[in-house]
């Protein structure tokens, strides 16, 4: 008799950690949350007048891309990159030499020359043979988000497979920003240099905002499959004990390959979206300082969940925008300390120590739920306690 | 005429090398022994910099402006890691962004006191001008100081790691810490003073260095960068490692700029860093770890 009961509290309290540990790929909450903002972006062109704000929320958009791509392979991989804007730059860079070849075919430059005027500066009279096929616009935009992908993937071969990671990751990445920066700058007859690209006809209005807004949701939406399939716990294990994961069995470089492919590519779309939005891509947006800055969007928002980045690349961009310009100076040492800050403070992020406040909360509301239920649990308490409470360790190592 | 010219680039490379062991013995040391990313390395050079600017302005010059530097910088990092790292030392990727914000708020501090123009440090007077090594190409005198100095600053590391008490404490620290402290070391402290006498280093590294370029707040961001690199090719945990990483680096970057240009040399000198680590992912005189 007594068997049989807690045969059946087993089932019982397995059902209820079922509920609990089998949340929805995207929960209720989440689609009611994320139809409400993308709503309130997406129907700005017709309640808001301000040109400004609406250039604001599409360039806040491929921020929001881009510190997810980040959040990919650091939050959830523990890949620090500090290079990132290499990816994001590249994309920038091939749709704005596309879009600014074409504008050029319609408006002639000061000396009559139909080629960009950067070019025509450096003595060049026609353009150079290997960027004519960016004149073709779907190859441009094919170009933008392969070749960053691929130069992700050759990176990802070269280190990953020989367990670089970690703070040389870190330290090679940091490198090869700031040396495509220094090549930008040098070879200015065929990027632009210090002046970068501007000056063409970029895409604007709400037809582009609003694809924007599509590619945001996409993104987010597969950040949010990708980590939470059976793909996204190894990654999170390669993260938390890569050691560990390679003994299981895992071939930890091939995952993390894979996740630094994906990062780029998303990377890249967000530069290339950048690009077509903003009309204008400069050095600065392929450097380290950009980088980090990102770094930071995503450590503020909260690295390791999918919202994160998405808040913080709002909330400090946001910021920096209105503020900026009446604390001139002050601001970057507010930002300084936002640093300093979230790294002692706030290392979860607001979005993941929000998240920790609701476990911890869920987990006592089942709790009661348990001990209210039937007496004699404590065997399965037990086992609830070992199982489905997995402590969370979040650091990077 | 062309053995003239590879000669002159040798010795051109050896004071790059000089440079790069000066910028990167500070860092070695905090990154080899406290395990900690300083990204405001760069900016503690710079602050050394602008120390050996105020001492110009007193009527000082360089040997002088080097100990100053030391003890202000040293100061500096005293403050830094009381007021931030030492909390964070087991989380080496974050001491990375908190150093980082650090440095941003060194440069903007510094920009506000000392406002956005450029220093220029001159040379003590009895290291102007140059002599003539072969044929007639001047080399300078200071650059013949920057690898005196370079020497000097890593006899001086080598000193105090190998032959003080200090040092024995670092160098157990070093290898396992946990024993070390078990052993009675106060590991906290090792780490503490280590990130001292690094930032020192650093504060050394900006004097020195100002003289050759123009003192700027944001002078020192391609150091730290190259000092990284250094590291990451000799290998952490090593000094010889500093010497050589410094050595191929320096070199290769001298010989490749002078064949095609600087962009293109520090590209491949990029590349030559990838396939080293590649090769010997810790570096060529990394410390391999049985785990």
């Amino acid at each position: 008799m007594q068997q049989i009961r807690t045969d059946a509290h087993i089932r019982q309290v397995s059902r209820t950690v079922r509920n609990i540990r089998h949340t929805p790929m995207i929960p209720l909450w989440a689609i009611i949350g994320g139809t409400a903002i993308v709503a309130l972006i997406g129907a700005y062109p017709y309640y808001g007048t301000d040109a400004y704000v609406l250039s604001l929320l599409g360039k806040f958009l491929c921020y929001a891309i881009f510190a997810l791509s980040i959040d990919l392979i650091w939050g959830f991989t523990g890949i620090l990159s500090l290079g990132q804007a290499v990816y994001f730059g590249i994309g920038a860079y091939v749709i704005a030499l596309s879009l600014k070849m074409n504008y050029t075919l319609t408006h002639a430059t000061r000396y009559g020359h139909k080629i960009p005027d950067f070019m025509e500066w450096n003595g060049l009279t026609e353009v150079p043979h290997f960027m004519t096929p960016l004149m073709n616009k779907p190859f441009a935009v094919v170009c933008a988000l392969a070749v960053p992908t691929l130069l992700a993937f050759l990176f990802g071969a070269i280190t990953f497979k020989r367990h670089i990671y970690g703070v040389y990751c870190a330290v090679i990445t940091l490198a090869e920003a700031l040396i495509l920066q220094d090549f930008i700058i040098e070879y200015q007859a065929y990027t632009g240099g210090f002046n970068g690209i501007t000056d063409y006809s970029n895409y604007s209005g709400k037809w582009f905002l609003w694809f924007i807004l599509a590619v945001t949701v996409a993104f987010f939406i597969i950040a949010r499959v990708l980590t939470h399939s059976r793909v996204g716990t190894v990654l999170k294990s390669v993260r938390d004990n890569e050691l560990r994961a390679e003994f299981m069995g895992y071939n930890v470089a091939n995952y993390r390959i894979f996740v630094f492919c994906v990062s780029a590519f998303m990377a890249a779309t967000a530069g290339a979206m950048y690009a077509a939005w903003v009309g204008l891509v400069s050095f600065l947006d392929t450097g380290p300082v950009y980088s980090i800055e990102a770094v930071i969007w995503t450590a503020v928002g909260g690295r390791g969940t999918v919202v994160g980045p998405f808040v913080g690349a709002f909330l400090v961009k946001g910021a920096e925008f209105f503020l900026s310009g009446t604390l001139a100076e002050w601001w970057q040492i507010i930002v300084g300390g936002l640093f300093i800050a979230v790294v002692l403070i706030m290392p979860d992020g607001i979005v993941g120590s929000l998240a920790k406040w609701a476990r911890h909360r869920r987990r006592a509301i089942s709790r009661e739920v348990l001990e209210d239920s039937e007496p004699n649990v404590e065997a399965c308490q037990l086992d609830w306690d070992a199982g489905a409470t997995p402590k969370v360790q979040e650091k990077t190592r | 005429m062309v053995m003239q010219s590879i000669i002159t680039q040798l010795l051109n490379g050896f004071s790059v090398v000089a440079i790069l062991v000066i910028a990167a013995l500070g860092l070695a040391i905090i990154f080899g022994v406290a395990g900690v990313i300083n990204m405001a390395h760069g900016e503690l050079i710079m602050v050394g910099a602008y120390t050996a600017a105020v001492v110009g302005k007193a009527g000082g010059n360089t040997f002088i402006a080097m100990p100053v530097a030391f003890i202000v910088v040293g100061l500096l990092g005293l403050a830094i890691e009381r007021g931030i790292i030492q909390w964070i030392y087991d989380r080496p990727l974050e001491t990375l962004l908190a150093t980082w914000g650090v440095g941003i708020i060194l440069q903007t501090v510094i920009k506000l006191i000392f406002g956005p123009e450029l220093y220029y440090v001159g040379a003590p007077k009895i290291l102007r001008g140059g002599f003539h090594l072969i044929g007639r190409l001047p080399f300078p005198w200071y650059r013949l100081f920057l690898i005196v100095v370079a020497a000097c600053l890593m006899a001086l590391v080598f000193v105090v790691i190998f032959k003080t008490n200090l040092g024995l404490k670092v160098r157990a620290v070093r290898r396992n810490r946990a024993i070390s402290g078990c052993l009675g070391i106060d590991t906290a402290r090792v780490d503490m003073l280590i990130f001292c006498f690094g930032s020192g280093l650093a504060g050394v590294a900006g004097a020195v260095l100002a003289p050759i370029k123009s003192v700027s707040t944001t002078m020192g961001f391609p150091y730290a960068v190259d000092s990284y690199m250094v590291l990451v090719l000799g290998g952490v945990g090593n000094l010889w490692g500093v010497v050589a990483g410094s050595g191929l680096i320096g070199e290769a970057e001298t010989i490749l700029s002078f064949i095609f240009n600087n962009v293109i040399g520090r590209l491949l000198v990029f590349l030559f860093i990838v396939v080293i680590i590649r090769i010997v992912p810790r570096g060529i005189f990394g410390y391999s770890e049985r785990q």
